[in-house]
């Protein structure tokens, strides 16, 4: 085999991954990804002296067909999300997003602690009518709590029978509020910074034009 | 924003916006990172695109700016330019050599 039919040899199985990879993304996007993909491929090799060299080259700057179709993933998923109210779907994708860098690790910090917050008010609440004299806000020496406390005999309880109505209203806040916020977070994302950190062959996003010399 | 400016002008498809990031302002964007984000600008509505036949003898697909995606990079370069007025503030001590 030629180097040069082996370089064509290495696009398809390339493609042919990538396809696999892509199993989550409706088919006619999957079909259309490929197509731009393979588009690209030919485009950066087809001008070059060394086409086998070209053509691994544009492998290596595409990532591999994991990397390349986790992004897409990953994209996807922040714009779909970005338009959800589904607090499930909001923290998955924060958790994916989370592994891609620091503003995603905070946003999905603040999907945790906003999410576990509206969790617990709402088990507060519906715990509340079989242990009425123990659930409650409560304060005391060691400050608010919200639950069942250690001492309560140390404390004193605020609410009384407001407290079902009071933190129901808490919970459904602060679920409410999580969730905007991180949608405004997904929006205001710089749009082109969204690369994995811990993938050095592919990240790249900004780099000295010296460090890359993209095409020969 | 450095992509829905490089097609402020033209329709270009993946390669020539590279190109074009590259040569106007130096900024090297891998290729596993542009196509994920332009079908991502794609699906907000920034941009739309089309299959266009091309001499290469393989179609390529065109990018161009809709008009939500104009009013967007405006925005960002509004934006933009306002962050980087006041920095030039914050440097130009710096720059000029200046000593307290």
């Amino acid at each position: 085999m030629t180097r040069s039919a082996m370089a064509d040899a290495r696009i398809e199985s390339y493609l042919n991954h990538l396809q696999s990879a892509l199993r989550g993304v409706a088919p006619e996007y999957r079909e259309d990804i490929l197509r731009e993909i393979r588009a690209h491929i030919m485009d950066s090799a087809e001008h070059s002296p060394d086409h086998a060299g070209a053509v691994d080259r544009v492998l290596r700057l595409l990532g591999t067909p994991e990397e390349l179709a986790a992004r897409y993933s990953a994209e996807c998923q922040l714009e779909r999300a970005s338009r959800s109210f589904s607090p499930w779907l909001i923290l998955r994708t924060c958790w994916n997003w989370a592994k891609l860098g620091i503003k995603g690790a905070l946003a999905f910090f603040v999907a945790v602690f906003g999410y576990g917050l509206a969790l617990g008010f709402t088990g507060a609440v519906l715990i509340k009518p079989f242990m009425p004299s123990k659930v409650g806000m409560w304060i005391g020496p060691e400050g608010l709590n919200i639950g069942v406390p250690a001492h309560p005999e140390q404390m004193h309880e605020l609410l009384g029978n407001y407290f079902v109505p009071v933190i129901a209203v808490a919970a459904f806040l602060s679920a409410i509020g999580t969730t905007h916020l991180l949608r405004w977070m997904m929006r205001k994302r710089a749009p082109g910074l969204a690369v994995p950190s811990d993938t050095p062959t592919v990240v790249a996003q900004i780099q000295p034009r010296e460090a890359m010399n993209l095409r020969g | 924003m450095a992509i829905l400016a490089s097609l402020w002008q033209s329709r270009l498809y993946g390669l020539e916006i590279l190109r074009a990031l590259s040569e106007k302002s130096q900024l090297e964007v891998a290729e596993g990172t542009l196509y994920p984000i332009l079908s991502r600008l794609k699906a907000e509505g920034l941009l739309d695109s089309e299959w266009v036949e091309a001499e290469a003898g393989h179609p390529r697909k065109y990018y161009w700016l809709t008009s939500r995606g104009r009013r967007r990079a405006r925005e960002m370069a509004g934006a933009w330019n306002e962050f980087a007025d006041k920095l030039s503030v914050l440097v130009e001590p710096v720059v000029g050599g200046e000593e307290r």
